[in-house]
């Protein structure tokens, strides 16, 4: 096998492992059970959207997709350092402290 | 790290991600770090010491070694079908010698990316550094281990 | 010649990477509780993506693009740890629970600066 046939072999695999997890993470995100969950499960949903966006570069060759992948890593860290506030915030104004996993299914 | 210095670094910063080293994008960089670098000009440290750079990079050399051993533990965690008696979860109270703002931070963003800790707050007086622990079988030896490995490293590197 | 070792050797980081990012997923979905899951997507996840942008880097033969993948690879390792912390802190002070095998707790929520 030459190197380039294994090349676009390892990005074909790499695409259905990606899916996969991918697929993974939403029932993670379906299911929850609480909010700070879902919140984690998104922030790796950024992470495996940017690996996704790292084998099409390689596997197209268009390089210029690479500051898409940096673009969307800056507002994947904004909106978790978002929804952090968010928990925050909301944990302390409408509701008691001691709350555990039953809340979020609003 | 001083003003010409640090506007020096993030001009070629910025031709490198930019993708082009002509004189006309180097002084448009160097035109952007100054003025970033002029909002900020209050809150810039003393300059940083070259000397200390085998130190950083000795630092670096660690760092990357304890993420790639944590991202396998984590790996093999996950995959192993009696996972739940193997995972001992915990929050463990870890004494803090690091003083400084600089330090705390470094030494948290560490430790959250080495084997099996995950820093999650800071006590009030900054003396103590709360951490999340995988599995704790041995207290004692986790702290020594990041008190030794880590944290003795940092302060070196800031001394 | 070095290219065609380059090549197999990304092709490798590939699958290693995307291999991470699976174990992430495996991990989100199987560990108990919030702060375990983080450890998964923290870590797993982080390795991963890093892989991934390495394995860029070495079939790229372009300078200027080897350094975007590398500022995107040192710009995941700088945000990865600040966003678990930061979501960990979050959802401790709201007061989610750790799981029930939790061993130790030596975090009392009122030392800690709100």
């Amino acid at each position: 096998m030459s190197s380039v046939e294994f090349l676009n072999l390892a990005g074909t695999i790499s695409f259905g492992i990606l899916s996969l997890a991918f697929f993974l993470t939403i029932i993670r995100i379906i299911i929850g059970p609480s909010l700070p969950d879902r919140v984690i499960a998104l922030d790796l949903l950024v992470y495996i959207g940017i690996s996704y966006i790292a084998v099409v570069v390689i596997y197209t060759g268009y390089f210029l997709y690479l500051d898409i992948a940096s673009a969307l890593g800056l507002v994947g860290f904004l909106a978790t350092v978002a929804f952090a506030r968010f928990i925050l915030h909301r944990g302390k104004t409408d509701e008691p402290v001691k709350k555990s996993d039953k809340e979020t299914n609003s | 790290m001083n003003f010409a210095l640090g506007s020096i670094v993030l001009a070629l910063i910025w031709a490198a991600i930019t993708a082009s080293f002509t004189l006309l994008n180097l002084i448009l960089g160097w035109a952007i770090a100054f003025m970033a670098l002029w909002l900020i000009r209050k809150n810039l440290a003393s300059p940083v010491l070259f000397s200390k750079a085998r130190k950083i990079v000795a630092l670096g050399a660690l760092f990357f070694y304890e993420l790639a051993l944590s991202a396998i533990r984590v790996a093999f965690l996950v995959l192993k079908p009696n996972m739940k008696a193997q995972l001992k979860p915990g929050f463990i109270a870890f004494p803090l010698t690091a003083k400084s703002d600089g330090e705390i931070t470094l030494l948290a963003n560490l430790i959250t990316l080495t084997p099996g800790t995950l820093s999650v707050d800071v006590s009030k007086d900054k003396k103590v550094l709360y951490v999340h622990a995988l599995s704790v079988t041995d207290k004692e030896a986790l702290i020594k281990s990041i008190a030794d490995g880590f944290e003795s490293k940092i302060i070196e590197v800031f001394k | 010649m070095i290219v065609t070792i380059f090549q197999y050797f990304a092709g490798f980081l590939m699958l290693l990477g995307s291999a991470f990012c699976l174990l992430a997923a495996v991990g989100i979905l199987r560990l108990p509780d919030i702060y375990t899951r983080m450890h998964a997507a923290s870590k797993a996840g982080t390795m991963g993506t890093g892989l991934l942008l390495t394995a860029i880097a070495f079939v790229a033969f372009d300078g200027a693009i080897i350094l975007r993948a590398i500022a995107a690879f040192v710009f995941l390792l700088l945000t990865a740890p600040v966003a678990a912390h930061l979501l960990a802190r979050a959802a401790f002070l709201t007061g989610h629970k750790p799981t029930e095998m939790t061993i130790i707790n030596e975090l009392d929520i009122k030392k800690l600066d709100k």
